[in-house]
């Protein structure tokens, strides 16, 4: 058993993969509650996509390096534009969104298919590399996960008060508005963190799935985190080592990043299939 | 802080707007410490707007509204709101003991977790609405009347010198009615002045000291019996009032 589950990660390339995995997990876990507390999920989204232009022009403009800097940038000026839009409602933000969204993204597209390499390259933005994590990569990883999960215990109560009752908490003198901005902008660094090992579109998954499985699991927040962190750093684990055996043992390559989000929705699957049936026991 | 004669609460010629349009016009009056002022009347006629007014959520556009002796945005820490429950997401993972603790979050600041007193607070708060035995059930598992209840003790919980509460008593059943007014009752001898919006005239005559009757202006501020007469009715619901032989009258809900 352990030739499968353990001897992978004694290559040096799996175990800066499963570290990396293992960071954005956590993030994820944390970071997703507030999500799903806030109904973001399409604004998630929305960011998700519009990093993606910074993403590739950082790399025209700078190469590999020119990435991290590319989408921190395009992240941050989302993050500013979301809460801008969500707080003027003039016009539908549904809309708005779509608009941002389609529009961020083709420009990306658009400039990487200037490059010659262009589908490969296309495929490594949209679906990351995990495999070729290196260690400075793991630096930014962890450090920006740091710095969110900080702010997010330091502003966490204020947060969650403000998820829960966004007048009650204007009306008892928080500056809502900057706290809307604050959780986007952290929103848009776990985009940015992740981009690299698993791609501008996998990172949806990581900032819905954990605490998605979570909420159908258990009612108390500080549960729905924990379980999300558990199903995050789990299906990191099993995308890793189901991705690695197929190619070793079964000479079918798959891509890790997708294998990896593949395993979270199956937590989050067999989570609503054991809601539903306790729903069923209950109501008998 | 304001002496024992300066009225909590004091609208000078209130006229709140958005953009062009009036949305309330010449309000004028004032609540004392220990007393409760009924906002009356129609939908629409503005008893929303006047609360998020008294709390500095929308600009007063002529007049002023006196909160406590300063502005109502320099006043908000001794200010307690209480929504709609239903206004409210049913699904979010929260105890009634985590709402109620939320009331303690402005005075516990930033930066800083709920301590004992804070969480002692909360608990003898939830045991005032009559709901000790429910702290660890999830919000949105209670009824309607019961999350209502919780609300106002969050509010309580703020430990407020003005309690403002917004519809409480739609769509509440007949125990929490009386466990909201009793509350209610016991912050008003605890020396805090109340603000409460509401369509059942019953309600504001037994419990209010003052009755403010709106339909887009004010057609009377003051106790009840001089308030609630069948002719000021009459003016500030139009069609929707009916008159019963000579001295009474019944609305139409909404």
């Amino acid at each position: 058993m352990s030739a499968y589950l353990i001897d992978p990660f004694s290559l040096p390339f799996m175990a800066r993969a499963l570290l990396e995995l293992c960071i954005l997990g956590v993030l994820g876990g944390v970071v997703s509650a507030f999500v799903l507390l806030r109904k973001l999920a399409f604004a998630a989204d929305t960011l998700t996509h519009t990093v993606f232009p910074g993403v590739v022009i950082g790399f025209v403009a700078a190469g590999e390096g020119g990435i991290f800097v590319g989408a921190l940038i395009a992240g941050v000026l989302t993050a500013v534009a979301l809460t801008v839009l969500t707080a003027a409602r003039r016009v539908s933000s549904d809309a708005a969104l779509a608009v941002l969204l389609t529009a961020m993204f083709s420009v990306g597209v658009v400039v990487v298919s200037r490059q010659t390499e262009y589908t490969s390259d296309l495929t490594t933005f949209l679906f990351g590399h995990v495999l070729t994590v290196s260690g400075s990569q793991l630096v930014q990883t962890a450090v920006l996960a740091a710095i969110v999960v900080l702010t997010l215990v330091v502003i966490g109560k204020e947060l969650v008060l403000r998820a829960f009752d966004g007048v009650g908490a204007r009306a008892a003198g928080y500056p809502v508005a900057a706290l809307d901005l604050v959780l986007n902008v952290l929103v848009a660094l776990v985009v940015v963190a992740a981009v690299q090992a698993v791609g501008t579109v996998l990172v949806i998954a990581l900032l819905i799935v954990p605490a998605a499985t979570g909420r159908l699991l258990v009612d108390r927040l500080g549960l729905v985190v924990g379980i999300g962190c558990v199903v995050g750093v789990l299906g990191g684990y099993a995308g890793l080592v189901i991705s690695f055996g197929a190619s070793v043992y079964g000479g079918v390559r798959l891509s890790s990043g997708a294998t990896v989000v593949l395993a979270l929705v199956a937590a989050y699957v067999l989570a609503l299939a054991y809601a539903g049936v306790r729903r069923v026991v209950v109501a008998r | 802080m304001p002496s024992n004669n300066e009225p909590t609460l004091v609208f000078d010629r209130v006229t709140v707007a958005y953009g062009s349009v009036l949305a309330l016009q010449d309000v004028h009056g004032e609540v004392r410490a220990g007393e409760a002022v009924a906002l009356v009347g129609p939908n629409g006629a503005g008893k929303s707007t006047l609360i998020k007014a008294i709390l500095g959520l929308v600009p007063v556009a002529r007049g002023a509204i006196t909160v406590l002796g300063g502005s109502p945005a320099a006043s908000r820490s001794k200010v307690a709101y209480v929504p709609q429950a239903d206004t409210l997401d049913e699904d979010f993972p929260i105890s009634a003991a985590g709402v109620v603790l939320m009331g303690r979050y402005r005075s516990v600041g930033w930066l800083r977790r709920p301590g004992r007193t804070d969480k002692a607070i909360a608990a003898d708060a939830l045991d005032q609405v009559g709901l000790a035995d429910r702290a660890k059930d999830r919000f949105g598992t209670l009824s309607g009347g019961q999350r209502q209840r919780v609300l106002l003790a969050r509010a309580i919980a703020q430990q407020p010198k003005l309690l403002l509460l917004d519809e409480p008593f739609n769509g509440v059943d007949a125990v929490s009615q009386d466990a909201l007014l009793a509350a209610v009752a016991k912050l008003k001898a605890d020396g805090a002045a109340v603000v409460v919006s509401t369509h059942d005239l019953a309600l504001a005559h037994v419990s209010c000291e003052e009755v403010c009757l709106l339909n887009k202006h004010q057609f009377g501020f003051g106790p009840p019996d001089a308030t609630l007469t069948p002719e000021l009715l009459q003016a500030a619901y139009g069609g929707q009032a009916l008159e019963l032989h000579g001295d009474h009258v019944i609305v139409s809900r909404p």
